[in-house]
């Protein structure tokens, strides 16, 4: 894209100039300690720079935010894929699982609406916090599309209840806790070795058909929510007679 | 590792004023930047390093070696896994809103 708003045609500051400088000189620089001294030097300023925006004042204990962004500095989890998904145009099985408010949720009451299934492997995880972020910023746009967001995962309710709570998250969050990951296998998207499910996507339509499936090839990788639109869009488009 | 000609900061481009998303299609964190860009309307370019190990690179070496997806440079801040209110303040110090 190389079409710019307001600031190529402001006069570049000052700070802006000796970036600049800074580049240019970069190459000319031998390999070698000094050359990563700069470096490190360059990315503390960057840092120093850049936490101006955050001076508040630290608060006592930890706030909600900081509870939210544990995932950040929890152990990492990855994985290859392991499982094949049921095909689209298959009918969707059913199911049964309580959502946080213990209020059973039935696929079925979904009928006559199209549904995102999003299995992912655990509440509070590093892949998951950001993938079902990722989706609450984006809610309106799968409403715009007519889509409801439901999350399948093996955690208690109780742990549904904190984590969206902490995250903000509005649509439904299914326990499939007991039979642990029932759901899951019935959907051919369960880990045995990890006692939680893959990365996938189901995408259901009206009549309770399957759409699309999708299992995330490595467990850590988010769905290209872009290519997820693709297939939203072109799944509304009227069909070829 | 260097390169001549700094590849994307080659010039006024980058550090100027240009919005640049670093990182990797299947990062959460960079879809979630790169919308809010989109729902922003604020033009960027977003390059895939998993396809362009060389812009990693040479990013690298302004973020102090310490790179994390998504990386987003606006006119001479570089912004490692920055916040969306961390993003939005940068836009705004250079102009954008």
């Amino acid at each position: 894209m190389d079409s710019h708003a307001g600031p190529l045609s402001a006069q570049p500051t000052r700070l802006d100039q000796l970036e600049q400088d800074f580049a240019a000189l970069a190459p000319q620089l031998p390999q070698g300690p000094q050359t990563q001294a700069l470096s490190l030097l360059h990315g503390m300023v960057q840092e120093l720079w850049r936490s101006g925006a955050a001076a508040a004042p630290a608060a006592a204990g930890l706030s909600l935010q900081d509870v939210a962004d544990l995932h950040q500095r929890a152990p990492a989890m990855e994985g290859e894929a392991v499982s094949t998904p049921l095909k689209a145009g298959e009918p969707a099985p059913d199911f049964a699982l309580p959502n946080a408010n213990g209020e059973t949720v039935r696929l079925s009451d979904f009928r006559g609406r199209n549904v995102l299934l999003v299995f992912y492997p655990l509440d509070w995880s590093p892949g998951c916090s950001r993938q079902l972020d990722l989706y609450q910023q984006e809610l309106d746009e799968f409403r715009r599309r007519d889509v409801e967001v439901v999350g399948v995962s093996v955690d208690s309710l109780y742990s549904h209840g904190a984590w969206a709570a902490v995250r903000g998250i509005t649509f439904p969050l299914l326990a499939d806790f007991h039979p642990k990951g029932e759901v899951a296998r019935r959907y051919q998207v369960w880990r045995e070795s990890d006692g939680f499910s893959e990365r996938a996507l189901y995408l259901i339509d009206a009549d309770g058909v399957i759409r699309y499936a999708h299992v995330s090839p490595k467990l850590q990788h988010v769905p290209d929510i872009y290519e997820l639109y693709s297939v939203l869009d072109g799944l509304s488009a009227p069909k070829a007679a | 590792m260097l390169s001549p000609g700094y590849g994307p900061f080659a010039g006024r481009g980058a550090l100027a004023g240009e919005v640049v998303v670093y990182g990797s299609r299947w990062c959460g964190v960079t879809m979630m930047v790169r919308r809010h860009l989109d729902r922003a309307g604020v033009p960027y370019r977003f390059v895939d390093w998993d396809v362009s190990p060389q812009a990693r690179a040479q990013l690298e070496w302004l973020a102090g070696g310490r790179l994390a997806s998504p990386t987003v440079t606006v006119g001479g801040q570089i912004l490692v896994q920055p916040s969306l209110r961390e993003l939005d303040w940068a836009l705004m110090r250079a102009g954008y809103r």
